[in-house]
């Protein structure tokens, strides 16, 4: 059944206007991988019969038993566009014939970084919006993802087939749903529309939105009726489009078009849409699912719907989906809005590449991506890696932005680390082979040009888990990936029989390469720990870590959060540390910094990376900063991005800049290990208000300052009324009036607290908002489940870090708790005291 | 009783004073200060000498341990033993001052340091002018203040010693910010790698044919004394540690003739040095 061979989709590689790279994204549930099945057969790679069931691109066993999908999946596909529709293309094109490389992305929460890890390799999205459910938290959330890598969305609304059959809604009842959702899609791109992408607003009657059924294999956009009827009403296309939608009647008496609701009588008229376009469809459902055969024979026939021998036995629902395909096949309908709407290449680069590369945006490599030149030298980020059918080994997963990539191609791979001009985080390798991924399947190709999404095999053991490919040795890297997801559970993992620990590290590494969020790592005291997004998440990685990566028995932990040490006030007193040899004291105060401050440096809208005058301009007029003092950031921590800041606020001070860099690489590590349990420190900015220093260099080395600047900003800190922080996560419960007890109960229990709710118009539906701390999630589904009968099913989301009663330096539960960390890491229960860390005078 | 602060001199054991040695003798506990310096033979060849056990002092236990070095030091007599001069190159003012707040006296006994022994190269002790130390360049702390010393003092025409960077048991930059006591090989510059951090440094202080001494295992009998240009002295094998340099700043026609015995190439020494002749 395929219809398109390998090497018509490696000639169609080479025309980048051609190529559509897009990922679908959506709310959990509202039948992304189904939908993509009707693209997929359409392209020919399952049989048409089996669409709707095979969710193809969930392409391992969990994902289909499960039925949710884990892991985005790429495929590549061939689309030929009627000659006559070509004309619709507003970009550059070159024959008919298109490909899509299309990656199907998990919806829920726990996996959005494998969103992300999508959205970077494509630059258009199809948005799935269920009819019924209407705009979710994950649509918000994934839409934002897109809008900030500059994206471009188009929006199908789903399930329409459910409003039909189970809510039996009328025709005007669905206009309205419809224009709901869409309205609250066009809501959330213009809270989040970056500028330089224009207006990507979504309109049905511009042919951005389409309606259908994923499982039953249709869907439309105002496209296709207006194809149908233009003729009919002797009107051009675009201007049948714009009738079909909104406030157009017509009026079938004096057959004129209005934008009234009534007629001259006062008589009301049915809505264009209503009329044209809903009517066909539920005359359709309604002679089919009520078994008035001779009214379908007669409407099959008006339609030029002919069956096949055997299908014109099949009655009900499966007549109806038999029929419901021809009449308007999902494959079409879609994938003629992507290739009309969704940028190429070409097109797509010229605005996304300022955001793309972090080096200077005139370069050779900027200009190679702003082009997407495959002549130029070859710039390649690689997003995630997939496991290969060879067990341990993975196939770097990415986009071609510049120049070509080919197999034996001798390439730079620079890590995220790296810095140009330097040699950490660089390897120089060969490519050993370049492969097309195609869902469960890879085909091995010779080279692959600009534009393309790509598999290469042979250089997964030298990148962690993304980097840049390249072959220019000034190229800077291309922008690392943002997560909108943060590994704050964690659990330790250990083997059961001792023999297999080898085993365990090997799988730990492995895991660690197979998913974008995860993080592996081995504790202070021994522990391997692997940290994950949310329980579900945590559940599959352990999963697949006991599984696949290691293939030997483990047993995990108790879950733990991480938490992070903050202050609270002001030092009630100046700190000061003196170096070992006493020659040298530092002065220090630590503040609190305002929370909105440490979300934007956490969000990366205040980056080490900016210009530190624009930085220092933001700081004084957002947060009300001394302007010098902001000039004088000296760094953040921890891992020089973190949201802590070291400032150095001294007057005068002689060869100051000579213990800087010891004071930045003391402060990396306190901000890393804070000295209450060794957790990262948040949100405190440490004012170095003097130095004294000896004249010669060799006793202000970083032996004598490094030790001094730890324990003066541990000092600092203890003197400024510590406290901790505890992440919470938002959750998003939609559930039927009668579950909303059962959430409150729940909730309560574990110290969560509903913010908001309410009534999803037009249906029994609630949406209920809620903050419920991480260290109390766990066993919240489960429990939720229990507690509604299985009526609420929760998506949670690390939302933001929230202040715990009580002082970690007082009894109390807080210390307690804080001892109980200490303990877990190896260290002594009692939190050091200030002596340890403050020198008198 | 009291606290000794015993220097040792340049090269091995029998460098010792007699005074020196007589306090050792009444001391009930030894320690060897082996961070700021090193001696040429190893603490077996000390106690072998001494007939007494001594305890090897390292940064930490000097630096933040102090106590247990002036334990019961108002009871018996305790010996501080530092190579050089106790109040040569490495100044102990800290442990002096420690000491005198606990009531014990100290009583220093001095030795050759580098600071003074560096006149064997023929340079008068009276013209040097302020030291500095020169530290290892990382790839990002690179600290040349030392430059703007080395300017002032030739400008007043004054040699300038500099002591090079050694690094008995340090720890690396992320040891020391976790505070975890693992420590690094030991590193000991040599004169080549002082002077390509000196030329790496833009400055009309000096400039790739100053005249420059340099002097290598001072007061052993491998002692090593070698004159020329900075770039001819980035060429010559100096051998083991320890090394210092000296830039020369105007020299007295007197000095340039025994500096001149030690010159890589007579020629580039008369054409480069500058000789007053009065």
């Amino acid at each position: 059944m395929v219809n398109f061979s390998v090497d018509e989709i490696r000639a169609l590689m080479d025309k980048r206007t051609n190529i559509r790279n897009m990922s679908v994204i959506a709310h959990v549930d509202h039948g992304k991988s189904t939908l993509t099945d009707s693209l997929v057969s359409k392209a020919g790679i399952i049989a048409s019969a089996k669409a709707g069931d095979a969710r193809y691109t969930d392409t391992r066993q969990d994902e289909q038993d499960r039925g949710i999908t884990i892991k985005s999946t790429a495929i590549s596909m061939f689309f030929e566009m009627a000659e006559e529709d070509l004309a619709d293309v507003k970009q550059k094109t070159e024959g008919a014939g298109f490909l899509i490389n299309l990656i199907d992305s998990p919806g829920h929460v726990d996996f959005s970084s494998e969103v992300t890890a999508a959205l970077r390799v494509t630059d258009g999205a199809l948005v799935v919006v269920d009819t019924i459910e209407g705009v979710c938290v994950q649509t918000e959330t994934v839409l934002r993802q897109a809008l900030g890598e500059r994206i471009k969305p188009v929006v199908v609304i789903n399930k329409v087939d459910r409003a039909l059959l189970e809510l039996q809604l009328t025709k005007e009842d669905l206009y309205q749903t419809f224009s709901r959702t869409i309205e609250s899609v066009n809501v959330v791109i213009a809270t989040y529309l970056d500028k330089s992408l224009g207006d990507v607003q979504v309109y049905p009657e511009k042919g951005t939105v389409a309606f259908g059924s994923g499982l039953h294999g249709w869907a439309f956009t105002l496209r296709q009726f207006a194809n149908r009827y233009a003729k009919k009403f002797g009107v051009d296309k675009e201007k049948m489009m714009g009738r079909l939608w909104g406030e157009n009647y017509f009026n079938p008496k004096t057959k004129k078009w209005t934008n009234k609701g009534t007629d001259t009588d006062g008589k009301s008229l049915e809505r264009a849409f209503n009329t044209f376009v809903l009517d066909p469809i539920f005359r359709l459902f309604d002679a089919i699912m009520n078994f008035k055969k001779e009214e379908t024979a007669k409407m099959l026939e008006k339609l030029e719907i002919t069956l096949k021998s055997d299908e014109k036995d099949l009655e009900g629902k499966a007549l109806l989906k038999t029929v419901m395909k021809k009449f308007l096949p999902a494959g079409d309908a879609l994938l003629e809005m992507i290739v009309i709407h969704l940028p190429s290449p070409v097109t797509a680069q010229k605005y996304r590449f300022d955001t793309l590369y972090e080096g200077p945006l005139d370069d050779e490599c900027a200009i190679g991506i702003r082009d997407c030149d495959p002549t130029g030298p070859l710039m390649l980020y690689v997003s995630k890696m997939v496991p290969t059918s060879d067990k341990g080994r993975f196939y770097a997963f990415g986009r071609v932005f510049s120049g070509t990539v080919r197999a034996g191609l001798k390439v730079r791979i620079q890590g995220p680390n790296y810095v140009p001009g330097k040699k950490d985080d660089m390897f120089l390798k060969s490519i050993q082979r370049v492969v097309l991924m195609m869902g469960r399947y890879v085909e091995s190709i010779e080279d692959c040009p600009a534009g393309n999404i790509i598999g290469l095999v042979g250089i997964d053991q030298f990148l962690l888990k993304s980097g840049t490919i390249t072959t220019s040795e000034t190229a800077h890297n291309l922008k690392v990936m943002k997560f909108s997801v943060s590994p704050v559970v964690q659990v330790a993992v250990e083997v059961k029989n001792a023999n297999d620990l080898p085993k365990l590290v090997e799988g730990l590494k492995r895991l660690s390469k197979s998913d974008p969020c995860v993080l592996c790592y081995t504790s202070e005291s021994g522990e391997h720990i692997v940290a994950g997004a949310g329980e579900l998440h945590l559940e599959i990685c352990l999963k697949d870590l006991e599984e696949d990566h290691a293939g030997v028995p483990i047993k995990t932990g108790d879950p733990v959060v991480q938490l992070r040490e903050t202050v609270q006030a002001e030092s009630s007193i100046v700190a000061l540390s003196k170096s070992p040899n006493k020659h040298n004291r530092i002065f220090m105060k630590a503040a609190p910094m305002q929370e909105e401050l440490a979300r934007d440096i956490e969000t990366g809208k205040v980056s080490p990376k900016d210009d530190f005058k624009a930085r220092a301009r933001i700081l004084a007029e957002e947060y009300g900063w001394d302007v010098t003092d902001a000039r004088k950031i000296w760094c953040f921590g921890p891992d020089v991005s973190g949201a802590n800041l070291l400032v150095d606020t001294t007057k005068g001070v002689q060869y100051l800049n000579e213990i800087k860099d010891s004071c930045i690489a003391a402060f990396q590590w306190a901000t890393k290990e804070g000295c209450l349990a060794e957790e990262n420190m948040r949100a405190i900015r440490f004012n170095i208000l003097d130095v004294v220093l000896h004249a010669d260099a060799i006793h202000r080395g970083g032996g004598q300052i490094i030790p001094t600047c730890r324990r003066v900003c541990y000092a600092a800190m203890l003197t400024a009324n510590p406290g901790v922080m505890e992440p919470v996560f938002l959750v998003e419960i939609q559930c039927p009036e009668s579950a909303m007890g059962g959430i409150y109960g729940v909730l309560n229990r574990r110290r969560g607290h509903v913010f908001a709710e309410e009534q999803r118009p037009g249906t029994p539906l609630y949406n209920v908002k809620a903050y419920l701390p991480i260290m109390e999630s766990f066993g919240f589904t489960a429990d939720l489940r229990a507690g509604t009968g299985g009526q609420a099913f929760p998506q949670s989301v690390f939302d933001h870090w929230q202040i715990m009663s009580g002082s970690p330096l007082e009894a109390g539960k807080l210390q307690d708790m804080i001892q109980g960390v200490r303990k877990r890491k190896g260290l002594t229960p009692e939190i050091p005291p200030l002596d340890r860390y403050y020198d008198k005078l | 009783m009291v606290l000794y602060i015993i220097g040792l001199g340049l090269s091995d054991e029998k460098d010792i004073t007699v005074k020196g040695l007589e306090a050792v003798k009444s001391c009930s506990r030894i320690y060897l200060e082996a961070y700021t310096s090193i001696l040429g033979v190893g603490k077996e060849r000390l106690e072998a000498f001494y007939e007494r056990p001594v305890i090897i002092a390292d940064r930490d236990m000097v630096e933040t341990e102090s106590d247990a070095i002036l334990q019961d030091a108002d009871k018996v007599n305790v010996a501080f033993l530092v190579v050089g001069d106790p109040f040569g190159a490495t100044t102990h003012t800290d442990l002096v001052l420690r000491a005198q707040e606990r009531g014990i006296p100290t009583v220093p006994i001095h030795n050759a340091s580098v600071m003074n022994a560096v006149g064997c190269c023929g340079l008068s002790l009276y013209q040097y002018g302020q030291t500095v130390s020169i530290v290892f360049f990382t790839e990002t702390w690179r600290p040349d203040s030392f430059v703007e010393k080395i300017g002032a003092n030739r400008q007043m025409g004054l040699h300038t010693l500099c002591l090079l960077d050694i690094k008995v048991k340090e720890q690396s930059i992320e040891n020391l910010a976790r505070g975890r006591k693992i420590y690094e090989p030991p590193r000991y510059m040599s004169i080549p790698t002082a002077i390509t951090q000196l030329l790496s440094v833009t400055t009309d202080a000096y400039s790739p044919t100053t005249i420059a001494v340099g002097l290598a295992r001072l007061g052993s009998a491998t002692q090593q004394i070698v004159a020329g240009t900075l770039e001819e002295l980035q060429s010559v094998d100096f051998g083991p540690p320890l090394h210092s340099l000296v830039i020369c700043g105007k020299m007295h026609f007197l000095e340039a003739d025994v500096v001149r015995g030690f010159a890589v190439s007579k020629e580039t020494f008369d054409r480069y040095a500058e000789v007053s002749e009065h």
